[in-house]
């Protein structure tokens, strides 16, 4: 008898101290815990917006008068004969043969596999060479400052980085720059770098790679949010809320989609993650009233497991219409949980809900062309790795350089095999 | 004095209370949790966690542990991916190589620890890291996708979830709870009516005692590690239907999911006592705590705290459990 | 005698489904051993687990020097100066004597633990004790006879009024037990009040002044020991009269066939060149002090431990035994002396354990078959007359004597000819005793041979056809029971100690 006490008291204690998690996170406890992670972070995002803005305005502004009215800016145009006609790097030739150190921020997903596709392009025409590593996973933040630090250490002609946490990166590219070692950031800028010790950065401009996701999705949506009879949610997974990129891409999204709302005279509400809701600028609805809700959701890590829960949670409420997964293991993510819910489709108007993806892949690719998935924005690996290593061979010249950015591209069914597309678009 | 045995079985079913209790109390709280897909959805991923708990509560029970199989099955599914998505070799290979591999990596963790007698612990901390690795070799770095539903080669998804109809009609029939039944059946037959079973249980137990009856037991301590490998084999096959595409240098973790439910349906952390009815249901708790608290808007982080406090109250337990035990035997 | 220095009062104590104390009593003086008595079972652990504070009584009062006390755990009554050296030792095996001697309460310098002072203190108790032991010696070097004194040592250590022995000779040889007399009486002397547990009938004649009998969680009564015979206090015990003569003569034919034939066994230290005979149908006793290397020899030839060289011929054919597998195939079955680690399993079923060595002939197809499974168990239970409600019982329910049922009928379910007895009837108590001595020479005459390790002489008397005598590793004597005396066995013993 004794012992049967013991275990249903024990049983009724599991059960209350799980409700009271349950009761105090959706209180007091989260909420005071992420803000302060969200007051640091949200300045870092406003210094790096008009920074990545600038640029493009500054440096790359002749070339981006020939492009296309999709891709606007600089000489990242893919599907040119010559991927260096337009850049400062035309004509370049290294005067060594330089041996760079490459730290990416993991192999997980064939996006990686490009962008050093795009480098040994680079290393061969140039005659250089680099020792590419990275940690296991986009989380291991720790495990790659490890390998940051001892690349520092091995003495290279330069680094190309792809940090996974801009904050964590801060001392050793301090040390780098003691080192007198040149540091090209690609992928992902680091914001608050230590003056001189990043030489240059070969990223996405995110914010605009997110924009024309919103513009995109807005244009397939916006019937159904014009006759809607209640509210309508558009849902959006980001896989963190600490790489600058995602937080770029994801704002760049929510406030375009706030802003193409509000343009057609609609009220609009972000829920969700923290992070996300207090840096989103310009929404004027109240959750509850508003007619169009953004709901943001970041999972625990960045495994596709856990994006899929987070997507289904969304697409599972019966007003959402829309949905983005704003990077590859997200947008699969949203695929994954699709695959239950049998919801995603091209046609909003007949009750489809329209998911928008981010980056390429194989699975991406396949749900693109038979029209699961409505669209995506690409970037081009390839070529910020491509660009990378041109950037650090003339940092090792001696010679100066400036930010690169490259821009994100719409594609669909439709476009998804023209030659300026599909070279960007990796398996 | 009052049986032990009958107090395992208390246990599991105060456990399945719990599961009921979880899931009306997410239910109520969210109507979209209630949903017949969400529960598809978490059985999803309830398969390949379930596949694993079941092979992990042999070495559980003989007083080890095998922390491999999370990398291992990610390693596994990456190699028998590769097979299939590069080198165009047909479906059945890429599953039978998987499972093999889980296999032999299953008899090298029993020779590590019957054999060689190094700490299960240890040795099965080494395990995940080689396979971590291996995995990333196998698949040359590549992120892996298995054929998906529609492709060619893409059946075996069918395995755990039949699709009917495309588009928004299409309906999902979670046929895998079929397939996990009859392999839950045949592993209870396994633990409680075979040697494999009897020894393994006997081996947590008290191993000298059963040493000294004339059993071999480097042999079935070997097969409770071997049990251990093919169920994570067979987990990957699952898993891969429920991942998109498998990524090279994950799976660290997924074993505590499996080991957890495992724990909290009853095995004893110090072996010797263990089911694995109770397997399946302490799964189900961690698979609805997973599924469950995004679902009534709770932050991620939080779910991993909630189970880790709940996998605390399970070993305490555990821990009184065999206090209560060493007392009686005085 | 001295003023009564604990009088415990109609002790009251139940557990669910088990009344286990019913209104016992019991007081001790002031420089008296006090004996309590019962079969396992009838208590006795549970009223020193009352006394001592790990289990809370129901009703009834403990005065201790005067006072209603009541302990909460073994601390508080160590601290009042109550202390129970357990039949188990509880010492760590890798720190030193000293070191488990002070375990918990080290002397300090500043931060450091104060080795030299800790040295000395043991030393000093040893003195006291006129023990001879190095205090630096690592606990796990020592015999199990010299870790019983260090655990004596420990109680003294503590300041203690009373002291509880629990079956304190179990493990002891008889030279080590009158070691222990002499410290008792020591400890007597010095105005202590000794509670003392044993089953030995021998030595509560010797060393106590009263006993008091339990039985069944009952108080049976109090008697002065002088005033008693052995047969008065078994009586109480168990309320029938037992007690087996000494064998006089062998019961085995001097033509019986040779089944065991070891020659020249070594293996490790404890076992050098041993060579000897067991023949169909015989009662072989292995005698000799602690640590003299016998259950080493058995572990050999049972291959649980690995061995140097020798042969061993079963039925007249040499074998290779390189585990116990092996040694169980060809008809060997081992019954440990520590049957709770080495013995049974003791969180499985009686069933469990009974086919634990024989499943392989308990199968259909790859499934056991559990209903002729259960057949066999309970045939055993029957036949061995093992006290339990079913065959589904958790053999840690069980009392000594029936755990060592649940052993025997292992073997015989295995269908073992060859079956060594290690310390048969450790821990068990009188009447249970009896029993497995009956069931042993009833297994003899079923043409069974057995080996008898014991380190009790009488037991060696009774049971033995012939007994063996081992030293140090070596077999010093063979002698006929007919030839045997215990002078001549204890000569033999001790051959080589000097």
């Amino acid at each position: 008898m004794k012992k049967k006490v013991v275990s249903v008291l024990l049983s009724a204690a599991m059960v209350a101290s799980l409700l009271a998690g349950c009761g105090s996170s959706g209180g007091s406890t989260a909420a005071s815990s992420a803000a302060p992670a969200a007051s640091e972070a949200a300045p870092a995002a406003s210094e790096a917006a008009p920074a990545s803005e600038a640029a493009p305005a500054s440096e790359a502004a002749p070339a981006s008068e020939a492009a296309s009215t999709e891709a606007v800016a600089a000489g990242a145009h893919a599907g040119d004969e010559d991927k260096l006609t337009g850049t400062e790097f035309e004509g370049l030739t290294a005067n060594d043969a330089y041996n760079f150190a490459v730290v990416v921020k993991s192999f997980q997903s064939t996006y990686w596999q490009a962008a050093i596709k795009g480098m040994d392009m680079a290393a061969d025409e140039l005659g250089v060479t680099y020792d590419a590593q990275g940690p296991n996973s986009e989380s291991d933040i720790a495990d790659q400052v490890n390998m940051l630090n001892s690349a520092i250490t091995g003495g290279p002609a330069g680094i190309g980085l792809a940090a996974c946490d801009t904050t964590s990166v801060l001392d050793s590219l301090q040390d780098a720059k003691d080192a007198n070692v040149p540091v090209v950031c690609f992928d992902t800028g680091v914001a608050d770098a230590p003056d001189g010790s990043v030489v240059a950065t070969v990223a996405t401009d995110n914010t605009q790679a997110g924009e024309v996701a919103a513009e995109h999705m807005y244009e397939a949506v916006k019937d159904v949010i014009a006759n809607a009879e209640g509210q309508v949610r558009i849902g959006e997974v980001n896989q963190d809320a600490t790489a600058l990129n995602i937080q770029q891409r994801g704002l760049g999204f929510i406030n375009k989609m706030i802003e193409l709302v509000k343009a057609d005279g609609k009220t609009v509400a972000v829920t969700g993650n923290e992070f996300y809701v207090n840096a989103a600028e310009g929404a004027d609805g109240e959750e509850a009233s508003a007619d169009v809700i953004i709901e943001v959701a970041v999972p625990a890590q960045t495994t596709v497991e856990l994006c899929t829960t987070e997507a289904s949670t969304i697409l599972s409420k019966e007003d959402c219409i829309a949905i983005f997964g704003s990077n590859q293991t997200s947008a699969e993510g949203l695929l994954a949980a699709n695959s239950n819910l049998n919801l995603l489709g091209s046609d909003a108007a007949g009750g489809d809900v329209i998911g928008v993806g981010f980056d390429a892949g194989s699975v991406i690719k396949g749900a693109i062309a038979d029209g699961t998935m409505y669209g995506a924005v690409t970037q081009s690996p390839l070529m910020m790795g491509y660009y990378m290593i041109y950037a650090l061979t003339k940092a090792a010249n001696g010679d100066s350089v400036t930010d690169l950015p490259t821009d994100g591209y719409w594609y669909n069914a439709e476009n998804m095999n023209d030659a300026e597309i599909a070279p960007n678009l990796y398996d | 004095m009052e049986n032990k045995k009958k107090f395992v079985l208390e246990q599991k079913w105060i456990v399945l209370i719990i599961v009921i209790l979880l899931y009306g109390f997410f239910s109520i709280v969210s109507k979209e949790f209630h949903k017949t897909s969400t529960m598809v959805m978490m059985l999803d991923s309830t398969y390949y966690v379930l596949l694993m708990a079941i092979g992990v509560t042999f070495p559980l029970i003989t007083g080890g542990v095998d922390l491999s199989i999370g990398t291992g099955m990610v390693c596994y599914a990456l190699t028998g991916g590769y097979l299939v998505k590069f080198l165009g070799f047909p479906s059945w290979v890429g599953m039978l190589v998987a499972v093999l591999f889980g296999l032999i990596v299953g008899i090298w963790n029993g020779c590590l620890v019957s054999i060689l007698g190094l700490p299960p612990f240890l040795a099965t901390l080494c395990s995940c890291m080689i396979t971590r690795g291996l995995g990333s070799m196998m698949a040359h770095n590549f992120a892996v996708p298995w054929p998906g539903v529609k492709e060619p080669g893409g059946w075996f998804h069918r395995i755990f979830k039949y699709t009917i109809g495309s588009g928004r009609k299409a309906s999902n029939y979670p046929v895998g709870v079929l397939v996990l039944a009859v392999v839950i059946i045949i592993m209870i037959f396994v633990l409680n009516h075979t040697r494999i079973g009897r020894y393994t249980i006997a081996i947590g137990s008290n191993k000298e005692a059963t040493r000294l009856s004339g059993v071999n037991v480097k042999i079935y301590h070997i097969a409770a590690y071997t049990i251990s490998g093919l169920f994570a084999g067979l987990a990957s096959v699952a898993y891969a239907a429920a991942v998109p595409t498998i990524q090279p240098g994950t799976g660290a973790g997924l074993e505590l999911d499996a080991i957890g439910g495992a724990i909290v349906g009853g095995v004893s952390a110090a072996g010797g006592y263990g089911s694995v009815e109770g397997t399946l249901i302490g799964v189900f708790v961690i698979q609805l705590l997973k599924t469950g608290l995004p679902f009534i808007g709770l932050e991620a982080n939080w779910q991993q705290i909630i189970t880790g406090l709940v996998l605390i109250g399970a070993v305490i337990v555990d821990v009184l459990k065999q206090r209560k035990a060493a007392l009686a035997g005085d | 005698m001295g003023e009564v220095i604990l009088e415990m009062k109609d002790i009251d104590k139940s557990f669910p489904g088990v009344h286990a104390l019913d209104h016992v009593s019991l007081d001790v003086r002031a420089g008296e051993v006090h004996a309590l008595m019962g079969e396992n079972g009838a208590g006795k652990s549970t009223l020193m687990k009352v006394l001592t504070g790990i289990y809370k009584k129901d009703s009834g009062s403990i005065k201790y020097q005067g006072k209603e006390v009541e302990f909460h755990n073994t601390r508080d009554a160590q601290a009042a100066g109550i202390v129970i050296v357990h039949q188990e030792l509880n010492m760590v095996g890798d720190l030193t004597v000293a070191q488990n001697i002070f375990i918990g309460r080290e002397p300090r310098k500043g931060l450091r633990i104060d080795d030299k002072k800790m040295i000395e203190d043991s030393k000093a108790l040893f003195d006291k004790l006129h023990i001879d032991i190095n205090p630096r010696e690592k606990m796990s070097h020592l015999t199990v006879g010299k870790q019983q004194m260090c655990e004596i040592a420990k109680a003294i250590s503590h300041n203690a009024k009373i002291i509880v022995f629990d079956e304190p000779s179990a493990a002891l040889t008889e030279k080590e037990i009158e070691d222990l007399f002499v410290i008792i009486r020591d400890l007597r002397s010095q105005g202590m009040g000794i509670i003392y547990i044993s089953h030995r009938m021998d030595e509560i004649k010797v060393i106590t002044d009263r006993v008091t009998v339990m039985r069944d969680g009952g108080y049976v009564g109090t008697l002065i020991t002088k005033d008693c015979t052995k047969e008065d206090i078994i009586n109480m015990m168990v309320g029938r009269v037992i007690y087996e003569k000494p064998k006089e003569h062998s019961m085995v034919p001097d033509d019986a066939p040779v089944v065991l034939k070891v020659e020249h066994l070594t293996a490790g230290k404890m076992v050098q060149d041993v060579s000897f005979e067991l023949r169909k149908g015989e009662i072989l006793g292995f005698s000799g002090l602690m640590g003299a290397g016998r259950t080493e020899t058995a572990r050999a030839i049972f291959g649980a431990d690995p061995k140097q060289s020798g042969d061993i011929y079963v039925n007249g054919q040499k074998v290779e035994i390189n585990s116990p597998e092996d040694a169980v195939k060809h008809g060997i079955g081992y019954l440990s002396e520590d049957r709770r680690r080495f013995g049974v399993v003791v969180g499985k079923t009686i069933t469990e354990n009974s086919t634990m060595a024989a499943l392989d002939e308990y199968m259909k197809g790859p499934f056991i078959d559990k209903k002729k499974e259960l057949d066999i168990t309970q045939k055993y239970i029957k036949e061995l007359a093992t006290k339990t409600p079913s065959a589904d019982q958790l053999v840690v329910n069980l009392s000594g004597g029936n755990q060592q049922k649940v052993v025997i009928a292992k073997w015989l379910v295995k269908n073992s000819d060859i079956l060594i007895f290690d310390e048969p009837t450790r821990g068990i108590d009188v009447g249970a005793k009896n029993e497995i001595y009956k069931l042993m020479n009833k297994l003899a005459q079923q043409g069974k041979s057995i080996i008898m390790i014991s380190s009790e002489m009488t037991e060696i008397f009774r049971m033995s056809d012939r007994i063996v005598i081992m030293c140090e590793g070596r077999k010093t004597g063979e002698l006929r029971i007919e030839e045997a005396t215990q002078e001549l066995i204890m000569d033999k013993a001790t051959r080589q100690m000097d």
